[in-house]
C-alpha cells in the first residue's frame, strides 16, 4: 500500500538558542557519560553530551557504528542509566529516580519507535496502543477509547483489531508511533525505525514522525540515511561517543553531502 | 482512578494469547496439570456418589419397612443397645463370669400394637451351576411385599411367587452360567427350582445370592441334610416390621426389653441424646480421631510433593515461554512496564493454563464419572445414592490446579523481570548469578531435615518423623540443586567437544538447568527410596518365609460333611497339575460320620494330641483350669524361651498335623526315613515332634485325647466343669531327629488307627509335580476347585514369591518418564538458546552431527545430574526408616524375651537392601536412553530462516 503525506513546508522552527523561553526543552541531557566495562573492556560509548529537544522539534541523530547513536537514544528513555551526567524529561531527572517512577516515566512522558518488531504479538494494534495507558491503570474502555482516537487520528482505523502479524512492516511502524505518542507522551525515541522497511514506506513513516512533530510532540530519530535525517529540524552528529556536529535543518543538506564524503 | 487489577487485565489477555499462540507448549502443561486434577475430582466424585444419606442407607437396609428386628438368641434376656447399630448391645443383668442364657425370644412381645413383620432368613447352601458346585447364598424374603422396595432391586423378570420359583442376583446368573428361565437344583435336596427374575443388592453388587420365598428352600434342605446325617448351618433370621407411628426410641426400648435390638428409620433419622442411652452409660465412649490425623498428614505430605514434581515440570516450560517472548516482555517494558507488569504478563501465563487445567480437569473428571457411573459401581460394588456434585470440593481441587499453574510460573516470572529492558530487547545474553540465599536455605534444610530423620530413625521409633525430616531434606536438596550443578561444571575441562559445551551450557545457565534437575531429582529420589525400602523388606520377608511344603509340592484338604468332596478334590489337582507322586490321607473323625473337621454340631467331636506333662512347656500350660496361672521372673521367662519344650513350631497350611496316611506321603515329602518306613508297615505311628512321645519300660507311645462332644464340652467349659476326655495310646516310633516336617505332628498308618478304633474319614492328599505348577495351570486348578464349591484348602508350594516387583517395575517407569520429560523440556530450553552458538559452530566449519550430538549430551547431562542427586536423595531416608524398623524390631524382641513370649529365639533379621538393578537403569539406562532420543529426534540441519516479509 502506498502512503503518502505531503512533505511539509519548512515552518518557523525555532532554532538551537532561539528557542522561546517559554517553552521549556521536553528533554535536556547535560553532560551525558557512558562507559562500558571497567579496566582493559573499558569503552567510552559516550562522553559529556549535551542536547536539549524541545516541543515541536524533530532532531536526528547520525554518526558511524559504535558512535553511540543508539546509547543516547537508551539513555534519553531511561533504558540505560549513564556513567555520568544528567537526563531531564518534562522536568524530571530520571537518572536520580528509582526504577518504578521510571518505569512510570516511560508510561506518561516517553515513546519509543525502534527499527522492527515493535509491537507486542499478542495484542491488536488498537490494545497495542492503549498498553502504556493500561499499564498505568487507566481503564480498559477509556484506554481503547484513547486508543481509537490516535488511530484516527493518524487515519489507520481500519488497523484497529489487527495483529501484528496482520499487518506490513509499515503499518506496523506506524502503530508504534501512535503508541509513542498516546496519552500526555511528548517525547518521541526513534531508534532506526525505517531500518526494515523500503524506501516509499520509510519515506510515509517518516511523515508522519514529522506530523506528530508538528502537531508539538518532540523527538530524536536515529537514523544511517540522510535522505530521512532532511526531515528533522536538526541534525546532531556523533563519533566516538560525542557531539562533532550539529547544524539546522537549512544547512542540514550540504552538511550531509559534507559527512557523505568525508566516508 | 488508578487501580493495581486494570494492569493486571492486560497482563492476563497478553498471557492468555500468548498460551494460544503456543499451543503446542500450553497444551503440554495444561495436561501435565490437569490430569491429576481430573483423577481428584473423578476420586472425590465416586467417593461422594457412593457415600449414602441416612436416607438412602435406611432404604438399602429396610426398604419400605420401620424397622429390622434382630434377636440375638439369648432367650428374650432384657438387653440396652446403641441406637444406630443393633450388633452393638450388652444385657441389662451383668452375668459376670456365668453364659448368657439361650435360646429365641417372643417376637410378638416385642412388637407394638399393629405391628406387621416379614422374616428375612439368610443360610449358605451349594447350588449346582453350570461349571459344578457354589457355594451361595440363599435368601428366604417375600420380595413381592411392598415392605422390601428398595432392599432388591428387580432387573428382569420376577420375583418368586411360588415355592418352587426363585430369584437370582445377577451376578450369581453370571458367575453360575445360568439365567432366567433355567432350572436350579441344590446339592441334597431332590428338588428343582426355576429361576424366574435376576435381581441386584444395590449395596453388594457382586453378591451371589438366591432368592425364595419363606420355607421354599431352606427347611427342605436341613431336613434332607438331616436324613443323609449331615448338619445343614442355622440361618441368620431378621424381621422386617411395620408399625403405626414407627419404632421410637420407646418402642426400641420396650423391643429390647425382650432381647431384641433394632436397626429403626425414627431412631437413626433422629438419634436420642447420648445421655439417655443406657448402653452408653455403662459401655464407655467411641474411639479417637488420631489415626485420620495422621493419614491426613500423610495426604498433605504427598499432595504437596505432587504439587512440587508438577510445579518442577511445569517451570521450565513457563521459563521457556517467558526466553521466547523476551523481546515482547522488553517491549512491554520499554513502553512503562515496570518488573511488576512483567511478573504480572508470566505468572498470567500460570493462572491462565492453571484455570484452563482446572476447568479441563474439573469438567472431564466429572464427565468421566458420570459416563463410567455403571463402570466404577461394578468396581466399588455398589451403586451410588445420587450423582452427589460437591461443587465446595469441586472448587478447592480446581483451585489446586490454579495455584500449581503459579506456583509454576512464579521462578520464571521473577528471572524474567528481573532482565533489563535494554537486555531483552538487545536480546543480549547474560549469565545471572545465580542466588546466594538458596543454597544457604538447602543446606539448612538439608541438614536439619538429615537431623530430624537421624533423630528419627536412631532415638524416636516414629517414622512419621523420619518420613518428615526426610521430605524436608528432599526440599533442601531441591534448593541446592543450581549450587550442586555449578560443582559438576568443574569436571568438564577433560570431555569432547560436545559434551564440554552441553556441560559448560547447562552450568551456565542454572536457571534453566537447576528446575529440570530438580524435578528428575525429585522424582527420582521418591523412586529409589520406595525401591529401597521395598527390596530392604522384601529380603526380610524372604528370610522369615517359612515354606509349609517342601518345593512345588502341593497340597489339598476338605474338612467338612465328613470328607465327601474329597475325592472330588483329588481328582481336579490330578487333572489340573503335572503330578509326580501322590499319597493321599485321612483324618481322624470322633462323632457322627458327616461331621466337619472343627464342627461343633451335636454329635461331632475331636482327637488332639495330648502331651504327655513332662514335655509340655510351662509357660503355655493351662491344662487345670481350676488352678492359678503359674508365674515367672523375667530370668525364668527367658531361660523357658530357650527351652526345647517352649519351641514353636511352623504349622501345615492346610492341614492339621494328625493325619492318618501311609509311607507315600513320607516320600511326597521328601522325607527319607527307613526306620519309619519299616515302623509304618508295621502298624505304628510316627511322630514329627519329640515331645509328643513318651516311653515307659521300652515302649515308644503317642497319646491321643478324644473329645466325644465338642458342643457338650463348650457348654462345660461354661458351667465351669472340666469336660469329659478319653484317652488313646498308639504305639509310636520318632522320626530321625533334623527332619523337616513343614508342620505334621503325626502320621497314624490305617492299621493302627483300625486297630485302636479310631474311625477316619478322607481327608485330602499331598503331590509332588513334575514341573512347577504354571500360573494356566494353577489358575485351572482354582477354577476346578471353585466348582466343587465349599472350603477347600488348597495350597501350592512355590517358594517365596515377591509382591513388590510390579511396584518397583512401575515405579522405575514412572521415574524414567519423568526424567526424560523434564531433560526433554530442559533441551528444548537450551537449543533455543544455542541458536547462536550452533551458527557459530558451523560457521567455523563443525559438521552438522554436532547439532546433534550437543542436543543428546545437554540432555543427558540434566538427566543424569537428577539421577545421580535423586539416587543419593532417595537412599538416605529409606536407611533411615528401616533402621527405625531394626530399633523397633529389636525393642519389641528383647520385651519379648523378657516376658518369655518367643518361641524362637533368633535375633530380629531387619536387613537393608540397596536395589541395585533399579539403581544401575535409573543411573545409568535413563540418562543414555534421554540423550539418545534427544540426540534421535533433533534434526541435524537447521533450514535458513527466512525473514518475515515486511
Amino acid at each position: 500500500m502506498s502512503y503518502t503525506t505531503p512533505r511539509p513546508a519548512p515552518g518557523p522552527h525555532p532554532r538551537p538558542g532561539e528557542h522561546p523561553d517559554t517553552s521549556a526543552p521536553v528533554l535536556r541531557l547535560v553532560g551525558l557519560t557512558r562507559v562500558h566495562g571497567t579496566g582493559a573492556t573499558e569503552v567510552n560509548a559516550l562522553q559529556g553530551v549535551n542536547l536539549d529537544v524541545f516541543p515541536g522539534e524533530l532532531v536526528a541523530v547520525m554518526g558511524p557504528s559504535g558512535s553511540g547513536k543508539s546509547t543516547l537514544l537508551s539513555l534519553a528513555g531511561g533504558l540505560d542509566m549513564p556513567t555520568s551526567g544528567q537526563v531531564i524529561v518534562e522536568g524530571t531527572d530520571i537518572t536520580a529516580v528509582n526504577r518504578k517512577v521510571l518505569a512510570a516515566m516511560r508510561r506518561r512522558a516517553i515513546g519509543y519507535v525502534f527499527q522492527d518488531y515493535n509491537l507486542v504479538p499478542a495484542l491488536t494494534a488498537v490494545e497495542n496502543i492503549a498498553l502504556p495507558r493500561e499499564l498505568d491503570g487507566v481503564s480498559a474502555r477509556k484506554a481503547r477509547v484513547e486508543a481509537k482516537a490516535a488511530l484516527a487520528e493518524m487515519r489507520l482505523e481500519e488497523l484497529a483489531d489487527r495483529f501484528p502479524d496482520e499487518m506490513s512492516g509499515g503499518q506496523q511502524q506506524r502503530v508504534a508511533i501512535a503508541r509513542a505518542l498516546v496519552g500526555d507522551r511528548r517525547l518521541v525515541l526513534a531508534d532506526e525505525p525505517t531500518g526494515a522497511l523500503d524506501s516509499e514506506t520509510g519515506e510515509s513513516v517518516l511523515a508522519l514522525l514529522r506530523s506528530r512533530c508538528d502537531g508539538g510532540a518532540a523527538g530524536i530519530l536515529v537514523t544511517h540515511e540522510p535522505r530521512f535525517a532532511a526531515w528533522a529540524d536538526r541534525v546532531v552528529f556523533l563519533r566516538d561517543g560525542t557531539v562533532v556536529d550539529q547544524t539546522v535543518r537549512s544547512g542540514a543538506e550540504s552538511l550531509l553531502s559534507n559527512q557523505v564524503a568525508d566516508r | 482512578m488508578r487501580t493495581w487489577y486494570r494492569s493486571w487485565r492486560v497482563a492476563l489477555r497478553i498471557a492468555r494469547r500468548d498460551a494460544w499462540r503456543f499451543k503446542g507448549r500450553s497444551f503440554l502443561v495444561l495436561a501435565m496439570i490437569a490430569l491429576p486434577i481430573l483423577g481428584v475430582s473423578a476420586a472425590d466424585l465416586t467417593l461422594r456418589s457412593s457415600q449414602l444419606s441416612p436416607t438412602e442407607s435406611l432404604s438399602r437396609q429396610l426398604g419400605a419397612a420401620d424397622a429390622q428386628i434382630t434377636d440375638h438368641d439369648i432367650g428374650g434376656a432384657a438387653v440396652m443397645q446403641d441406637p444406630t447399630d443393633p450388633y452393638s448391645y450388652t444385657t441389662v443383668k451383668d452375668y459376670g463370669d456365668k453364659p448368657w442364657p439361650t435360646g429365641p425370644g417372643d417376637l410378638a412381645k416385642a412388637l407394638p400394637p399393629g405391628a406387621r413383620t416379614l422374616t428375612d432368613s439368610t443360610a449358605r447352601a451349594r447350588l449346582r451351576t453350570t461349571h459344578g458346585l457354589l457355594d451361595t447364598d440363599v435368601r428366604e424374603l417375600a420380595a413381592k411385599d411392598p415392605m422390601t422396595r428398595g432392599i432388591l432391586r428387580r432387573i428382569s423378570g420376577r420375583f418368586p411367587a411360588s415355592t418352587h420359583e426363585v430369584a437370582a442376583t445377577t451376578h450369581f446368573l453370571k458367575v453360575s452360567g445360568l439365567r432366567v428361565g433355567s432350572e436350579l437344583k441344590v446339592r441334597d435336596l431332590d428338588r428343582t427350582y426355576r429361576i424366574v427374575g435376576s435381581y441386584e443388592l444395590p449395596n453388594g453388587l457382586d453378591t451371589d445370592q438366591v432368592n425364595a420365598l419363606p420355607g421354599a428352600l431352606l427347611d427342605p434342605l436341613a431336613k434332607a441334610l438331616a436324613a443323609k446325617g449331615l448338619h445343614a448351618d442355622p440361618p441368620q433370621t431378621t424381621w422386617l416390621a411395620t408399625a403405626p407411628g414407627g419404632f421410637t426410641w420407646n418402642r426400641m426400648q420396650a423391643a429390647n426389653a425382650h432381647g431384641f435390638t433394632l436397626t429403626s428409620r425414627a431412631v437413626t433419622l433422629h438419634p436420642p441424646a447420648r445421655a439417655d442411652v443406657p448402653y452408653f452409660q455403662r459401655d464407655g465412649a467411641g474411639g479417637s480421631g488420631g489415626g485420620s490425623a495422621t493419614a491426613s498428614s500423610i495426604l498433605a505430605t504427598i499432595v504437596g510433593l505432587a504439587m512440587l514434581e508438577i510445579c518442577l515440570l511445569a517451570g521450565p516450560a513457563f521459563a521457556v515461554g517467558a526466553r521466547r517472548s523476551r523481546r515482547q516482555l522488553g517491549l512491554v517494558g520499554a513502553n512503562g512496564g515496570d518488573r511488576r507488569h512483567i511478573r504480572a504478563i508470566v505468572v498470567g501465563g500460570g493462572v491462565v493454563i492453571g484455570v484452563a487445567s482446572a476447568v479441563a480437569g474439573t469438567v472431564l473428571g466429572l464427565a468421566l464419572t458420570f459416563v463410567l457411573r455403571p463402570v466404577l459401581e461394578d468396581a466399588i460394588g455398589k451403586r451410588f445414592g445420587g450423582f452427589d456434585v460437591r461443587p465446595l470440593e469441586l472448587l478447592g481441587i480446581a483451585l489446586l490446579a490454579v495455584v500449581t499453574g503459579v506456583l509454576a510460573a512464579i521462578i520464571p516470572a521473577i528471572t524474567a523481570s528481573r532482565q533489563t529492558v535494554l537486555a531483552s530487547l538487545t536480546g543480549r545474553r547474560g549469565v545471572r548469578r545465580s542466588s546466594r540465599v538458596l543454597p544457604v536455605l538447602g543446606l539448612v534444610a538439608v541438614v536439619l531435615g538429615g537431623v530430624i530423620a537421624l533423630y528419627g530413625s536412631t532415638v524416636s521409633d516414629r517414622s512419621l518423623i523420619v518420613v518428615g525430616g526426610s521430605a524436608l531434606a528432599e526440599l533442601g536438596f531441591v534448593a541446592l540443586t543450581p549450587a550442586l550443578v555449578g560443582l559438576f561444571g568443574r569436571g568438564g575441562r577433560w570431555l569432547p567437544l560436545s559434551p564440554r559445551l552441553a556441560l559448560r551450557d547447562a552450568v551456565r545457565n542454572r536457571g534453566r538447568t537447576a528446575p529440570a534437575v530438580a524435578a528428575v531429582l525429585a522424582a527420582v529420589a521418591g523412586t529409589v527410596a520406595v525401591s529401597t525400602y521395598t527390596a530392604s523388606s522384601d529380603a526380610q520377608d524372604r528370610a522369615e518365609y517359612r515354606p509349609t511344603l517342601p518345593y512345588g509340592a502341593v497340597s489339598v484338604a476338605v474338612g467338612d460333611d465328613g470328607g465327601r468332596d474329597v475325592p472330588a478334590a483329588r481328582s481336579a489337582v490330578l487333572r489340573s497339575l503335572p503330578v509326580d507322586l501322590r499319597a493321599n490321607v485321612d483324618r481322624l473323625s470322633v462323632g457322627k460320620p458327616g461331621c466337619d473337621e472343627y464342627g461343633d454340631a451335636p454329635g461331632c467331636g475331636r482327637a488332639e494330641i495330648a502331651v504327655p506333662k513332662a514335655n509340655q512347656c510351662p509357660l503355655w500350660t493351662y491344662e487345670d483350669t481350676s488352678a492359678p496361672e503359674p508365674q515367672f521372673t523375667a530370668a525364668q521367662r527367658r531361660k523357658l524361651a530357650k527351652d526345647p519344650r517352649c519351641k514353636d513350631e511352623a504349622s501345615s497350611d492346610t492341614m492339621t498335623g494328625v493325619v492318618v496316611g501311609g509311607a507315600d506321603l513320607l516320600k511326597v515329602m521328601s522325607i527319607h526315613d527307613p526306620a519309619a518306613e519299616r515302623a509304618l508297615a508295621a502298624g505304628k505311628a510316627v511322630s514329627f515332634d519329640r515331645r509328643n512321645v513318651s516311653t515307659h519300660d521300652g515302649r515308644t507311645t503317642v497319646a491321643l485325647r478324644i473329645y466325644a462332644d465338642n458342643a457338650k464340652e463348650a457348654a462345660d467349659l461354661d458351667k465351669g466343669k472340666t469336660p469329659e476326655t478319653s484317652i488313646v495310646t498308639l504305639p509310636a516310633t520318632e522320626v530321625r531327629s533334623g527332619t523337616k516336617a513343614y508342620g505334621l505332628q503325626l502320621l497314624i498308618p490305617p492299621s493302627a488307627a483300625r486297630h485302636a478304633h479310631l474311625n477316619t474319614v478322607p481327608y485330602g492328599a499331598y503331590y509332588t509335580t513334575s514341573s512347577l505348577p504354571t500360573s494356566a495351570q494353577e489358575q485351572k486348578l482354582n477354577a476346578a476347585v471353585d466348582n466343587i464349591g465349599g472350603n477347600v484348602e488348597l495350597h501350592v508350594e512355590k517358594g517365596y514369591a515377591s509382591k513388590n516387583d510390579i511396584v518397583l517395575l512401575a515405579l522405575g517407569v514412572f521415574a524414567g518418564l519423568v526424567t526424560i520429560g523434564a531433560a526433554g523440556i530442559a533441551t528444548g530450553l537450551a537449543q533455543t538458546d544455542a541458536e547462536a552458538d550452533l551458527k557459530t559452530l558451523a560457521a567455523v566449519g563443525a559438521p552438522g552431527r554436532v547439532r546433534r550430538t550437543l542436543s543428546g549430551f545437554q540432555c543427558g547431562v540434566v538427566a543424569a545430574m537428577g539421577v545421580v542427586l535423586g539416587s543419593l536423595a532417595g537412599v538416605l531416608p529409606s536407611i533411615g526408616l528401616r533402621l527405625t524398623e531394626r530399633r523397633t524390631a529389636l525393642a519389641d524382641y528383647r520385651q519379648h524375651l523378657a516376658q518369655g513370649m518367643l518361641g524362637d529365639a533368633t535375633l530380629p533379621h531387619v536387613p537393608i537392601v540397596v536395589p541395585w538393578g533399579t539403581l544401575a537403569g535409573l543411573l545409568i539406562a535413563v540418562p543414555l536412553g534421554a540423550a539418545l532420543l534427544a540426540a534421535a529426534v533433533t534434526r541435524s540441519q537447521r533450514a535458513l530462516s527466512r525473514r518475515a516479509a515486511t
